[in-house]
């Protein structure tokens, strides 16, 4: 897929992959994303922190437009992937989501088996032409999710059966199957404990090779563990957007300061 | 311990003991156990008007599952019944049933005789009174399926009359016999006499589940099968208008809709129809079905459109709500990975449904099954002297009855053999609601899925 030589170049350039401008969203009359501008890495992982309501999952869920199920959601600005605007009238959604996918707050494994949790993806995008493609396709996103040597003697069984940890990790082997190029991840870990908690943090680390991993967390520690680029949001708007390390060390923005050092959320 | 509370002196700890109840404690344990014994007498009384019910059911109605039956040797003169000879069919259909009601009485006063019975009624005549009318229409039937039985003494098993068979079944009693002028109390040593015999005997009666309806004077006669198949018809019709209508139509309002005023109205007003009484829906079912469109009176076909009108919100109801209960998780998760609106709703929340979406509709077919009021506006209720159909199409376009239009029909007929035929028909009836509603909790128990 990708050689190590040009995932090197691409992590050197810090090449933009999702560029927000001027985003505003509304639901009804309340303004809960204000003017927000961000320019996030590809093949990096950038994690967005704030209080509870601070509005940092919606900004997440306009990159993959999920706010379009919620009937008085207005996004209004420009959000880039690429250098092309997902508000586009052209844009379908569905297919904008093939390319952004999305690992869920809550465990949400489809009740079906193991295999075809993965599978599905795969099958309605028609990226397999046959059995043999796709049981390759499983396997190979199961090994990414880092869950194949738990499950591979029991592809039928049901995903629901797993424990809350395997459940995720199935999850974001689900959300890779189909060939995303950026990871939307809305607070994975906050079912989970601190074990599943550890190992889904090393797979986003091993992710980042591949994709531009976006994570939204009430975790600070899980933030300055698993990110490189921390975007620290308060009422609607976006703070501070810096490295990591300078945002938990030396934050600029006094809100910052005394959100990371628990005074305000 | 009232006065725990109090401050007291001392080392007592002020709030008392934990091994004695304090006098608040005592009044919310009494007030819990009352509230436990009114749930308790709630359910007992429930469950003995459910016993009282279905002892009166089954006791009232057991009888018309049986039926006194006379069997007697017929002999089926050739003077009478073909005076040419020649076995000619067309000759042979022209004696009617008049002519065979003097053979048949004969017959019974042999029996009678051969029993050595001794009665004071030596008319064959006067055996009138102890067969059903129908015994005549039964032998030339024979006939005319078989001429070479002309000529020949044939065995017969006719019904006995409605009065014989009270009788038997204790409802006729000798001390009512002074104002009924249907039969004596001579006629009724024949029949103690026939059943010492053997010729007369109360035996299970497949005609009665199977048969058509009967004129007012024939109660033995009737049966409820018709009326079951001219409810099956308008089953069909339900299960395959309202099924898919309904469940389309919630379908798109609870995952594609726009939530908006037009909407709320639809909504509101589903909701509305679920309480419309039944009877509004006979009247829209006469005036648009039968008056504008001209379909047949009668017909399953017009009763299964109107018990679909008022199935159909009962089904949009349950449907919906059993879409609303799957997670919303399933669709994120399904739009997650990029499939269509579509897709998520007929790859993931309709299968997830699917439990609650059966059982919503075997209720609503259950209650259009028991549904009487409908159907008498449309003429469904009535003597309909129906033969079984003889395809889907005269199924649906042919008059029939109902089940419960049927029991209704026989319930407000004179005679007292209908009366019992009336509970006869609500055991089937009830028969048929209870494994509806048994598949319907296999169906949620087998299919229902955990997440």
């Amino acid at each position: 897929m990708y050689d190590q030589a040009e995932l090197g170049a691409a992590v050197d350039q810090n090449s933009t992959k999702i560029s927000a401008r001027n985003v505003q969203v509304y639901y009804g009359d309340t303004h809960a994303i204000k003017d927000v501008n961000v320019d996030i890495d590809a093949k990096a992982v950038t994690a967005f922190i704030g209080p509870s309501g601070c509005g940092k999952s919606t900004f997440l869920r306009c990159i993959n437009r999920m706010n379009d199920t919620i009937d008085v959601c207005r996004v209004k600005g420009d959000i880039l992937i690429d250098g092309e605007d997902i508000y586009d009238k052209r844009v379908d959604p569905v297919q904008l989501r093939a390319k952004v996918g999305m690992v869920f707050q809550k465990p949400n494994p489809f009740p079906k088996s193991i295999y075809d949790n993965i599978a599905y993806g795969p099958r309605i995008h028609g990226l397999a032409k046959n059995k043999a493609d796709l049981d390759d396709i499983v396997e190979k996103s199961l090994r990414r999710g880092a869950i194949w040597d738990e499950v591979k003697d029991r592809l039928h069984a049901p995903g629901t059966g797993l424990s809350g940890g395997q459940q995720q990790r199935l999850c974001i082997a689900r959300a890779v199957a189909t060939e995303p190029e950026v990871l939307l991840m809305d607070e994975p870990c906050s079912a989970l404990d601190p074990i599943a908690t550890a190992q889904v943090e090393e797979l986003i680390d091993e992710l980042r090779h591949q994709y531009s991993v976006v994570i939204v967390t009430h975790s600070m520690q899980q933030a300055a563990r698993v990110s490189q680029k921390t975007a620290f949001f308060h009422l609607g708007n976006l703070v501070e957007f810096g490295e990591t390390s300078q945002i938990f060390t030396n934050p600029k923005d006094e809100r910052t300061e005394s959100y990371i050092t628990g005074r305000i959320g | 311990m009232t006065d725990a509370s109090l401050p007291t002196g001392g080392a007592k700890p002020q709030s008392g003991s934990l091994t004695t109840v304090d006098a608040r404690t005592k009044k919310r344990n009494a007030a819990e156990k009352r509230f436990r014994a009114y749930g308790v007498a709630a359910i007992s009384t429930g469950i003995l008007f459910l016993i009282v019910l279905l002892f009166s059911i089954v006791t009232s109605g057991i009888g018309a599952f049986q039926q006194t039956f006379i069997t007697v040797p017929v002999y089926l003169d050739e003077a009478k019944l073909d005076k040419k000879g020649n076995r000619n069919i067309d000759d042979i259909k022209k004696v009617s049933t008049f002519g065979y009601n003097p053979l048949i009485q004969k017959a019974v006063l042999k029996s009678v005789q051969d029993a050595g019975i001794e009665t004071p009624l030596t008319k064959s005549k006067q055996m009138k009174a102890l067969i059903s009318a129908s015994a005549a229409g039964q032998v030339r039937a024979a006939v005319i399926d078989n001429p070479a039985l002309i000529g020949q003494t044939v065995e017969f098993k006719f019904l006995a009359s409605s009065r014989v068979d009270g009788y038997l079944k204790d409802r006729v009693k000798r001390e009512h016999l002074a104002r009924d002028k249907n039969i004596d109390a001579e006629h009724l040593d024949i029949v103690d006499g026939l059943q010492d015999a053997g010729v007369l005997a109360k035996t299970f009666n497949p005609a009665f589940i199977f048969g058509a309806d009967a004129s007012e004077s024939r109660a033995e006669q009737a049966g409820i099968g018709v009326a079951m198949l001219g409810s099956l018809f308008m089953m069909f019709v339900v299960l395959f208008l309202a099924l898919p209508l309904g469940v389309a139509a919630s379908i798109y309002l609870e995952e594609f809709a726009p939530k908006n005023r037009l909407t709320d109205l639809i909504e509101v007003n589903i909701s509305n129809l679920a309480a419309v009484p039944s009877i509004v829906f006979g009247i829209l079912g006469l005036a648009v079905f039968i008056q504008f469109m001209h379909l047949p009176q009668s017909a399953p076909l017009v009763g299964g459109l109107v018990l679909t009108l008022m199935t159909l919100p009962t089904i949009i109801i349950s449907t919906r709500a059993s879409l609303k209960s799957v997670p919303p998780s399933i669709r994120d998760a399904a739009l997650g990975v990029g499939a269509s609106k579509m897709q998520s709703v007929f790859h993931h929340v309709l299968p997830l449904a699917a439990p609650g979406i059966l059982t919503g509709t075997i209720i609503g077919l259950a209650q259009a099954l028991g549904e009487t009021a409908p159907l008498l506006l449309i003429g469904m209720v009535g003597y309909i002297a129906s033969n079984a159909p003889d395809g889907i199409a005269s199924g649906l376009l042919d008059p029939n009855s109902a089940m419960p239009a049927q029991i209704y029909e026989w319930a407000k007929r004179a005679d007292p053999a209908y009366y019992e035929r009336a509970w006869g028909g609500i055991i089937i009836l009830l028969v048929f609601l209870i494994s509806m509603n048994t598949l319907a909790v296999i169906l949620r128990r087998r299919f229902e899925r955990r997440w």
